[in-house]
């Protein structure tokens, strides 16, 4: 069974029906299964404060100077080396949804661009996409070929960024050194298995060149962002936000030449995701042998969801009547992830499964559910994106009550989180991703044979891990930009194939009907995961535009049953492997390394409080140099 | 010279989209061919990409936007920047925040002056907000000062005038 929380049923037919009055069956009152931690209440953690001087509160506040859009609050007991109570707060309202009320829907795809300032392309995909199905709009097979190949870019853009420059340093010797001495002393003797591939004798020199600004491989991986972004502008004109990104299909020109300047950037990242994954797969597998509470770190229920992504360009006709078939057969399967079990690869059972809550979120709650059923009958919540709306109410910050402007989207009432891994574990279990010389799903691996560019062809194996935590979301990441960029080379030989047979067509006319509902959805991904926009149309203007985000899925609050989100859980399950003999001196590393393990596209991290004593990097702004 | 004029900042918030309110105007205006108007409100990682690809190279740079310096409402202060950066542990905060989708006058200078992407000269044209909340339009005092700062951009992207960063404060 699919569901387990909601009480939907499925007939044999695949059609969803509730088994209970719809008032019953999405009312709040029970409360479902988890297995995700239970955080002590704010009266326990008040009284463990006022008896224990070893327990800390740890805030790791926004970037106050600029525009923070992430904090995290945690209390720590130093002593046992335990968090106590977490709580993830989005500090920004964003807003898009009530931005785009009453806009011409093609507005969308321009405006929600810029809801992630990391995402530079991924928003406008997913925006066309849901007027595509609104309309019932199908790209031509070459202009989704197209966006598969930018989309796949855009992904190397991201990994590489997040493993090098924001996740990279935490394991690089400068951080080591300091906050795990021990750990450091080990590296710098333990023999790197991955040497033939990275190059390095020593887990110590890994760490070396992973150090900030100078070392080795973070310069290296600045270098690959730019092949990346190269790559996708070839196709997209411009990166981020292009504006060739149209409801059915794209507006490039593309051509031979296109894509054989496309291909000198794609095979660039061959050899650089071998030897990504040999360097993350050294420093995983040299951190559990140092210690091996660090599978700890991060550990969080396998519970993932992710809508998929990359469509077969034969497949894909924007319908929401097919997207079962069309989503099934895309490179990276949809589905959900519960405790380690897939139990579903239909798009439509992840939509109907969706849902947002508001209880410890600043916005009203909404009454009315405008849409009780799907296009096909099936059953939607009240709190399903579509039946949303968005209502901000900015109150005082309250841990019991309201504390975040993400709102809390949970499937089947889990909280499941997103990411490039998602994708990775989703694909390898259902074994639906169509045939293909490059990628092969096992049912618990996903084998990738690399092509051979200056180094050697190889075949690379992601297997489903055993232990869920930040070191293995870091390792998938790194097997993810073997998969981005197979996945692209598939979409190469297709463009060539469509380029061969004079299908150069690359969009659909279309044009906005002025009158009735329409009502569409873009299930799509970004580059940490799962991303849809819920779009209602009334008479060709938007009544409503719900998105859901992957670090609004991650850094969500608790629900409406206190259950917390993936951060909370995660960071809730990390022991304290840090090495301090002065509370006053301790870091967070670990915390760090777990909230940057789910690649937050919001800056989080700044300064620390630790009771009375404040580890901070504060910041002199004033760049003025002749100033008055 | 090959000199960029380029506006930085959010959109939407008043007087803190100076800057892009400011290269959209210039947009309009004529120019030699040696001088370009661009936004670049975009991550400033991309933003070092951009130089790098920049063939020939960019000789010039005067970038415009608003900062908060807790100076007197609407300051507008210009100076040559001078390339002096925050120490390692600050710069790779900076970068993390580039990363991560932030936007800003200070962050572009920093992370592009750290992998030394930046022009030989660069102006720095800022503005001190007044109105900070939501807002297509730019606040009172501030788009007072609209013609002031394109003519400080002007005269810095044409002459390279170092005259004009000792006239800080004249808005």
């Amino acid at each position: 069974m699919c569901f387990r929380n909601l009480p939907i049923e499925i007939d044999e037919r695949g059609q969803m029906h509730l088994r209970e009055d719809a008032e019953v069956a999405y009312g709040l009152r029970d409360r479902p299964q988890s297995s995700g931690p239970r955080p002590l209440s704010d009266e326990q953690v008040r009284d463990l404060v006022a008896r224990n001087g070893y327990i800390k509160d740890v805030d790791f506040d926004p970037v106050t100077r600029v525009a923070g859009a992430l904090a995290f609050h945690a209390v720590a007991d130093l002593k046992e080396r335990r968090m106590i109570t977490t709580n993830s707060m989005a500090t920004l309202f964003r807003g898009y949804e009530v931005i785009m009320l009453g806009r011409d829907p093609r507005d969308a795809i321009f405006i929600t661009s810029r809801a992630c300032g990391v995402c530079g392309g991924v928003h406008s995909v997913t925006s066309c996409m849901a007027l595509e199905m609104a309309l019932g709009l199908a790209p031509p097979p070459l202009g989704i070929v197209v966006r598969n190949l930018m989309l796949a870019m855009e992904f190397n853009y991201d990994h590489p960024l997040h493993l090098f420059l924001l996740a990279g340093p935490d394991y690089s010797r400068i951080l080591v050194e300091q906050t795990n001495p021990e750990v450091w002393d080990k590296a710098q003797t333990c023999p790197a298995p991955g040497r033939a591939w990275h190059g390095y004798e020593t887990i110590g020199q890994i760490m070396e060149d992973l150090n900030p600004l100078a070392g080795k491989l973070y310069v290296e991986a600045l270098h690959m962002t730019r092949v990346a972004r190269e790559a996708y502008v070839v196709l997209g004109g411009k990166y981020p936000h292009p504006e060739t990104i149209v409801p059915g299909g794209v507006s490039t020109t593309v051509s031979l030449q296109t894509f054989n300047e496309f291909y000198v950037r794609l095979q660039k990242f061959f050899d650089y995701a071998k030897k990504m994954v040999a360097i993350w797969d050294d420093l995983t597998g040299f951190f559990y042998a140092a210690n091996p509470l660090y599978q700890q770190v991060g550990t969080r229920p396998k519970n993932l969801m992710d809508v998929g992504i990359w469509d077969d360009a034969d497949a894909y006709d924007a319908s929401y009547a097919h997207c079962d078939q069309w989503g099934e057969r895309r490179w990276s399967t949809p589905g959900a992830i519960m405790d380690g079990q897939l139990v579903t690869t239909k798009l439509t059972a992840l939509n109907a499964g969706l849902e947002e809550f508001v209880e410890r979120s600043y916005y009203d709650p909404w009454t009315g559910r405008r849409f009780v059923t799907d296009p096909l009958g099936n059953p939607l919540s009240p709190y399903h994106p579509w039946n949303k709306e968005t209502k901000p109410k900015p109150v005082g910050q309250n841990w019991k009550e309201k504390y975040s402007w993400s709102c809390a989207p949970r499937w089947d009432r889990q909280a499941s989180e997103a990411g490039a891994y998602a994708r990775l574990w989703i694909t390898a279990a259902a074994q639906k991703i169509p045939a293909n010389p490059f990628i092969e799903a096992t049912g618990t691996s996903l084998r990738f044979k690399v092509p051979k560019s200056a180094l050697p062809e190889v075949e690379l194996e992601w297997k489903i891990p055993a232990v869920w935590n930040a070191f293995e979301r870091n390792r998938a990441r790194a097997y993810a930009v073997a998969f981005n960029s197979l996945v692209a080379m598939n979409d190469w030989l297709k463009g060539l194939d469509l380029l061969r047979q004079g299908k150069t067509e690359v969009s659909t006319p279309f044009e906005i009907p002025k009158k009735g509902t329409r009502i569409g959805a873009g299930f799509w991904g970004a580059g940490r995961g799962w991303l849809t926009h819920h779009l209602v149309l009334d008479d060709g203007l938007v009544a409503n535009y719900q998105i859901v985000t992957p670090s609004t899925i991650n850094a969500s609050p608790r629900d409406p049953w206190d259950h917390l989100g993936p951060y909370e859980e995660a960071v809730m399950n990390t022991p304290i492997l840090e090495t301090f003999d002065d509370p006053a001196k301790f870091k967070g590393i670990d915390i760090l390394r777990t909230i940057r393990s789910f690649d937050p596209c919001m800056p989080c991290t700044t300064h620390i409080f630790a009771g009375d004593q404040v580890i901070s990097r504060e910041v002199n702004t004033c760049a003025c140099g002749a100033e008055e | 010279m090959r000199t960029l004029i380029a506006g930085v900042g959010y959109s939407n918030l008043s007087d803190l989209s100076v800057g892009p309110i400011v290269a959209e105007q210039l947009r309009r205006e004529a120019w030699p061919e040696s001088v370009e108007v661009d936004d670049l409100s975009y991550g400033p990682i991309a933003v070092v990409h951009r130089f790098a690809e920049a063939a020939p190279p960019y000789e010039r740079l005067v970038l415009v936007g608003a900062a908060d310096r807790l100076a007197k409402p609407a300051r507008v202060c210009c100076y040559r920047w001078a390339g002096v950066l925050p120490p390692a542990e600050e710069v790779q905060a900076r970068v993390a925040e580039a990363v991560t989708g932030i936007i800003d006058l200070d962050n572009l200078l920093v992370v592009a002056g750290q992998f030394r992407a930046l022009p030989e000269e660069v102006f720095v044209v800022e503005v001190q907000p007044v109105v900070t909340e939501f807002g297509m339009e730019l606040g009172p005092d501030v788009a007072a000062l609209l013609p002031h700062v394109c003519r400080l951009c002007r005269r810095l992207a044409l002459e390279g005038d170092y005259a004009a960063t000792a006239n800080c404060g004249q808005g």
